[in-house]
């Protein structure tokens, strides 16, 4: 288990994290969430033992960070940090042996990764060779070849295609289920909502939100009603409680200041009578921290 | 396996197994061994240096031809020129012969009786001849008007022998410590050209490794992975470690590729040097063994070489700093220029060493790192300094060795994982003052 306590780090007068706390158990997917400059990069840097004068306590089972303990975590930055001169078996193993592992034992694993990301026949290849994508499946397995404890993941799914992205999730999926700790960051929303359980929104280096995904997702007051069928929207625009109307291809969305205005709406429409669809949803992750980062970010 | 000498051995296989580098060792192979032997090579190809000269003779005195001929081919063996130069007598007039001269690039020599100089003489040419050549002519005449005074004067080859002896000259320095030769000086002129210039290579090398490295690691970020697993001293370090072992390795090669070339021009020439030069060495070196020279040979090689490979250290600590602060491989290479040319300035100081003799702008600068293993060794062997002198230049030289891993490795830890050039300056003073 990763835990973070209390953590500050100062660039001088710039706050980067501020009084930051969470917890990642075993086999659990953690959202770090946060706009450019939020602060993700200084939290990383600081689990991954790259900067070491903040205050506060960072503990992987019970350990505090050091070089014993940077071995047992993977590490997926957002730019590619491969050296792209040397070829696919080079590189991994260049960073197998950094993480204590033996020569033949990453040639093994590597084989394994290479083939179930379907790339066999480029472990000879130099990764400036490759495509944009190869390079990010290279990059994944450099991050899992040692079997991580913790598995840094930001932004993961750059530069893939959809089919790709499949066999990421997968593989990430599959990790989880074998009890490696995952913190997950990503500004894609929808990739969040689909892997992670908990998660910390940063503002300024400072949480804004944090939690369970269910109950934030519960937690937030407005709501979006979906309407599906002919309705007289400017009227329904005038409605107390309605933020907006958006029309999607053959429904609307109504976004609702919060559960109390579903009655008074639903009265409304009654009258219509070829309404097929109304159902009440919990706004997205993207609507929730697009409207909690705003209302923190100055 | 340990970090350190993986990510040294890593760093190594980066440099050396690459077609590159064999390709860089082709060329200087190709270089060195054709510098060494660029005279033979001159001669192979051939070209219009290989015709030659034809010299026509009007001896107005009636006498001196033969002599002058039996002169030209003496002097021309003794100074090792490959003339083949045709001399005859020409009988005709001299319009006819200036015509000649015009027509076939002949040169034509016109000698006279003088009733104070014994002979006169004119050389006419179209153009400027080979100095070997006119030099030849000059000294055939010459001992051509020696001979015709003997005979004039009734003095005997001995007696003419004892009037050409060199005065003898004996050398005594009352200070001992100064034991060394004014054929210092000469040596200094040729052996210097020859160390600075791979003495300054292996310094580009060295430092361009090192930032290459570093820059690659930092612009790719794998930096950030490479320093989760090992510091940043154990990093720094394998860096140092590569560049100097491949300095010396690369040194070493350019040693072997110059024995080769060497090897080469015994066998192409029959010696390592011939002709007149080859007895000029004998002389210096036979002066050097006289003056006690090449024994202290022995005590001054070695403080050359740790000089050397201390102030090689010194470069690849200083290239892995200045590479840790700048945030790409063109403000590197910005950097790096200036600093390797102050190992340039301590050539130059040696040069101008003998024409100063005593400067204490000199003998200061001895002592300054980076400059002091060229500029050291070159004084002391010009004797203007002493052997404390270069102890001093040492221990400054370890000195900045010392400082450089002590606050170096504290501005490295912080510059490998800089990305932005602002307030850079501000962040490396506060990375110095912040202790371990």
């Amino acid at each position: 288990m990763l835990k973070v306590e209390h953590v500050t780090k100062k660039y001088d007068d710039l706050v980067a994290v501020n009084d930051l706390s969470f917890e990642v158990a075993d086999g659990e997917i953690f959202g770090l969430l946060g706009l450019n400059g939020a602060g993700k990069t200084t939290t990383f840097r600081m689990i991954m033992g790259l900067i070491d004068d903040y205050t506060g306590k960072i503990t992987l089972d019970g350990s505090k960070i050091d070089y014993n303990v940077t071995d047992k975590i993977g590490f997926l930055t957002e730019e590619r940090s491969l050296l792209t001169k040397m070829t696919v078996l080079e590189q991994i193993t260049f960073y197998g042996i950094l993480k204590g592992m033996k020569k033949e034992d990453i040639e093994k694993k590597l084989d394994y990764y290479l083939q179930r990301f379907g790339i066999s026949e480029y472990k000879n290849k130099k990764i400036k060779e490759l495509s944009k994508g190869n390079q990010q499946k290279i990059q994944f397995i450099s991050s899992i070849i040692h079997a991580p404890k913790l598995l840094i993941l930001d932004e993961p799914f750059s530069g893939l295609d959809p089919l790709n992205v499949e066999i990421f999730k997968k593989e990430i999926l599959d990790l989880k289920a074998k009890g490696t700790s995952i913190i997950f960051s990503s500004h894609r929303m929808e990739h969040v909502e689909l892997f992670c359980e908990k998660l910390v929104v940063l503002v300024k280096g400072k949480s804004v939100l944090e939690g369970r995904l269910k109950d934030i997702k519960k937690n937030y007051k407005k709501k979006n009603i979906i309407i599906a069928g002919d309705i007289d929207v400017e009227e329904l625009k005038k409605a107390k409680g309605v933020v907006s109307i958006v029309k999607q291809e053959d429904y609307y969305v109504i976004k609702i200041e919060d559960n109390s205005y579903v009655s008074p709406i639903f009265k409304k429409i009654s009258k219509y009578d070829n309404i097929t669809k109304f159902a009440v949803e919990d706004a997205s992750l993207n609507e929730i921290f697009v409207s909690i980062v705003g209302d923190n970010y100055e | 396996m340990n970090k350190l000498k993986y990510l040294t051995q890593m760093s190594l296989k980066k440099k050396i197994a690459t077609k590159w580098f064999y390709v860089a060792n082709i060329i200087l192979l190709v270089l060195v061994v054709g510098l060494i032997n660029i005279d033979s090579i001159i001669k192979l190809f051939g070209g219009s240096f290989e015709k030659n000269d034809e010299i026509i003779i009007i001896d107005n005195t009636n006498s001196i031809y033969n002599e002058f001929i039996d002169n030209y081919k003496r002097f021309s063996e003794y100074l090792d020129s490959d003339d083949d130069t045709k001399i005859e007598l020409y009988d005709k007039s001299l319009e006819e012969a200036k015509e000649e001269v015009k027509e076939d690039d002949k040169i034509l020599l016109v000698i006279d009786n003088d009733q104070e100089n014994f002979i006169k003489a004119e050389v006419i040419t179209n153009k400027a001849i080979n100095a070997i050549t006119f030099q030849i002519i000059t000294t055939s005449l010459n001992s051509a008007k020696q001979n015709m005074a003997l005979e004039y004067f009734n003095i005997s080859e001995d007696m003419l022998s004892i009037v050409n002896n060199a005065v003898n000259i004996e050398r005594t320095r009352l200070d001992e410590s100064k034991d060394i030769d004014e054929t210092m000086e000469l040596i200094m002129s040729v052996a210097f050209p020859i160390l600075i210039l791979p003495f300054f290579m292996l310094t580009l090398f060295l430092t361009q490794m090192i930032g290459a490295e570093v820059n690659e690691e930092k612009t790719t970020k794998s930096m950030e992975i490479i320093i989760s697993n090992v510091s940043a001293k154990t990093h720094f370090f394998s860096k140092v470690i590569a560049g100097n072992v491949f300095v010396l390795f690369q040194g070493l090669l350019l040693v072997l590729f110059a024995i080769l070339g060497l090897t080469i021009r015994y066998f192409i020439s029959g010696g390592l040097i011939t002709g007149e030069a080859a007895s000029t060495i004998i002389d210096v070196i036979d002066s050097l063994k006289d003056t006690g020279f090449i024994n202290n040979l022995v005590y001054i090689i070695p403080i050359t070489l740790v000089l050397m490979i201390l102030t090689f250290i010194a470069y690849s600590l200083l290239a892995g700093i200045l590479a840790s602060m700048t945030t790409n491989m063109e403000d590197y290479q910005q950097l790096q220029t200036p600093i390797i040319i102050i190992s340039l300035v301590g050539y130059y100081l040696a040069m101008m060493a003998a024409m100063f003799e005593g400067s204490i702008f000199i003998r200061i600068a001895s002592y300054i790192p980076f400059i002091s293993s060229l500029l050291s060794p070159a004084l002391l062997m010009l004797g203007q300094i002493s052997i404390i002198d270069v102890f001093i230049s040492l221990l400054l030289l370890i000195a900045v060795v010392f400082v450089l891993i002590k606050y170096g490795l504290r501005i490295y830890k912080v510059g490998i994982l800089n990305y932005s050039s602002n307030h850079l300056w501000k962040k490396m003073f506060k990375a110095i003052k912040n202790k371990e």
